[in-house]
């Protein structure tokens, strides 16, 4: 039963059951969630609630609730407001939003919810950098053009951007097309990692442009290490 | 002068406060309107204590072996006090029984015990539809159920799927005139909730409430357990109306979490009534020339640090005489009455030597 007036009817009740399921299935679940009695000081907390219509009281209290239509309501709309901060972690009954969150997303994600195609989109390029290379921004990102609140000496840096690195003292810094040298048997590892714990699948559902870009990268280093098969 | 404690009321806070004056050695002499002992909990039938969920029948048997043939007491079942004069020490009550026969007694010191009654729902201000839904009930109703172990939709029989409890049915309410609290309706809807889902393990249990008020320990041994262990669901937002649907009850309120009106159906609604002054109270109080508060319960003026002594010298209460308490209140008080009405009879003992 639900208290939330009709919203994404078009799915099946038992298709929303799945995916409610499917998160109290995850071990963390129970040590998330125990009771809601809407104190609010995990709103109070939220840098989240400031900026948008997002409540992580809302979330507790549906999830406590098992009041599945209001749950996949917020699985499209409401839980990539969230900035993951777990500063709601101060509930005084030990419950944990953003921890509840994190399983809620990881569902949307594993099951190709449109609402986190639509969140992930922008990321396409981080995703791509920390999967392919093992490291986030690069000197290389460092463009005059897109980053202007960055300042005006950003251009003359990026002119001579292997100086600047060679620079700096370490010899893993002396990189600009990664944050740091990369050595090959991490990058073999890490990419079997990628593979082995379910991470490609979990970007085959959401981005296939982005799976298959990642996959012609991997498949050539994971074959010369004896990863043939995966 | 009399040596004697007059106890009027058989409940919890009667049996206490005479077995406690018992106990200090003093005589007893104690009138219950009903044939048995036990007062309201007995009357209503109540099944299981908040919080201990005690069988509340054992509780009361252990508290009528308290005064039942004892030396120090005088019962006087099925009576009720008709008459009343003097002051305190000597104070002479007529008692009056079913059959219209009369006694008086001589006693020195008078304890109030005569209770609460349940609100009647026939008289809220919203439309829940007591006297027209036959699947809305009380609390008490609903303990009724209980204590047989069942609890089904009176208007088939069969078990419920979806339960809802609304709170402070009859208190907290200005147009109504009270405006207390009634102190332990919370923690007896979560304790039932908690029976209800232990019953009827498919239901959904919803509780509607203002605010929940389970202070001290009934946090941790009510409020907690019942929504994460049992999944009842405490919605805050108070229901408007009830309405007959097919064969169900439409209930609208707003759901004040979520910040949205909210229409749903429901198979059993449980009105959670609050207390009032009994008519055995409001009687008492005019017979002796107790002052009562504007609610009709009787006046403690020297509250919080004096919780029995009344307006008048050598009257004491205990229990929901004085306003809404629950069981704790009620058997603490009954000692302290107890201790200031001995007490008063010896400091007049001795100034009489």
């Amino acid at each position: 039963m639900t208290l939330a007036p009709n919203s994404y009817t078009e799915i099946p009740y038992e298709e929303k059951k799945r995916l409610f399921d499917e998160m109290r299935a995850d071990p963390r679940y129970q040590d998330h969630l125990y009771g809601c009695y809407e104190c609010g000081i995990c709103v109070a907390a939220c840098p989240s609630a400031r900026f948008y219509d997002f409540s992580p009281r809302k979330i507790a209290q549906a999830l406590a609730r098992q009041d599945v239509e209001l749950i996949y309501e917020q699985l499209n709309d409401d839980i990539w407001n969230c900035s993951q901060c777990f500063s709601c972690t101060r509930c005084p009954r030990g419950n944990n939003p953003g921890g509840l969150i994190t399983v809620m997303r990881e569902v949307a994600v594993n099951n190709g919810l449109g609402s986190a195609r639509d969140a992930l989109e922008g990321y396409g390029r981080v995703v791509y950098k920390i999967m392919g290379t093992g490291t986030q921004v690069s000197p290389d990102m460092l463009q005059p053009n897109a980053f202007p609140d960055w300042g005006p000496h950003v251009k003359e840096i990026s002119d001579h951007l292997d100086v600047w690195r060679r620079a700096l003292p370490p010899e893993t810094l002396h990189t600009t097309t990664t944050a740091w040298q990369v050595d090959d048997r991490t990058i073999t590892e890490l990419y079997f990692i990628w593979h082995a714990t379910g991470v490609m699948e979990m970007i085959e559902e959401v981005d296939e442009g982005l799976y298959e870009i990642l996959n012609d990268v991997m498949e050539d280093v994971l074959e010369d290490a004896g990863f043939d098969d995966l | 002068m009399s040596d004697a404690v007059l106890v009027i009321g058989g409940g919890p806070a009667g049996m206490e406060a005479a077995r406690s004056v018992a106990d200090l050695g003093s005589r007893v002499v104690m009138v219950e309107k009903r044939d048995r002992l036990g007062g309201t909990p007995d009357e209503a039938g109540y099944a299981a204590l908040t919080p201990s969920f005690e069988s509340a029948e054992e509780a009361l048997d252990r508290m009528r072996a308290g005064v039942v043939d004892r030396p120090e007491v005088t019962l006087h079942l099925g009576s009720t006090v008709v008459e009343a004069s003097g002051e305190a020490g000597s104070f002479s009550v007529t008692l009056q029984n079913a059959k219209g026969e009369r006694v008086t007694e001589e006693v020195g010191a008078v304890i109030l015990a005569t209770g609460f009654q349940h609100f009647d729902p026939g008289r809220e201000t919203q439309m829940y539809g007591y006297y027209e839904h036959e699947d809305v009930i009380t609390l008490v109703d609903a303990e009724k159920m209980l204590k047989a172990h069942e609890f089904v939709r009176p208007s088939t029989g069969e078990k419920p799927r979806n339960v809802a409890f609304i709170q402070c049915v009859g208190s907290r309410d200005r147009r109504i005139g009270n405006e207390y609290c009634s102190k332990v309706c919370c923690g007896i809807s979560s304790k039932q909730a908690i029976e209800v889902r232990r019953l009827v393990p498919d239901a959904k249990v919803y509780i509607f409430y203002i605010d929940m008020r389970m202070y001290g320990y009934w946090e941790n041994q009510i409020y907690w357990p019942a929504q994460e262990e049992y999944n009842v669901n405490y919605i805050r937002g108070i229901v408007t109306e009830v309405v007959k649907k097919g064969d169900r009850l439409l209930m609208k309120g707003e759901d004040t979490t979520m910040g949205r009106p909210m229409e749903v159906l429901m198979d059993v609604i449980v009105l959670a009534v609050g207390m009032e002054p009994s008519l055995g109270t409001r009687s008492i109080a005019s017979i002796f020339g107790v002052p009562q508060n504007k609610y009709g319960f009787i006046e403690v003026p020297g509250e919080p640090m004096d919780a029995v002594t009344t307006g008048v010298s050598g009257i004491y209460v205990a229990g929901a005489a004085a306003g809404p308490k629950d069981l704790e209140d009620t058997v603490s008080m009954a000692g302290a009455a107890a201790v200031k009405a001995v007490g008063l009879l010896r400091a007049k003992a001795k100034g009489a030597a």
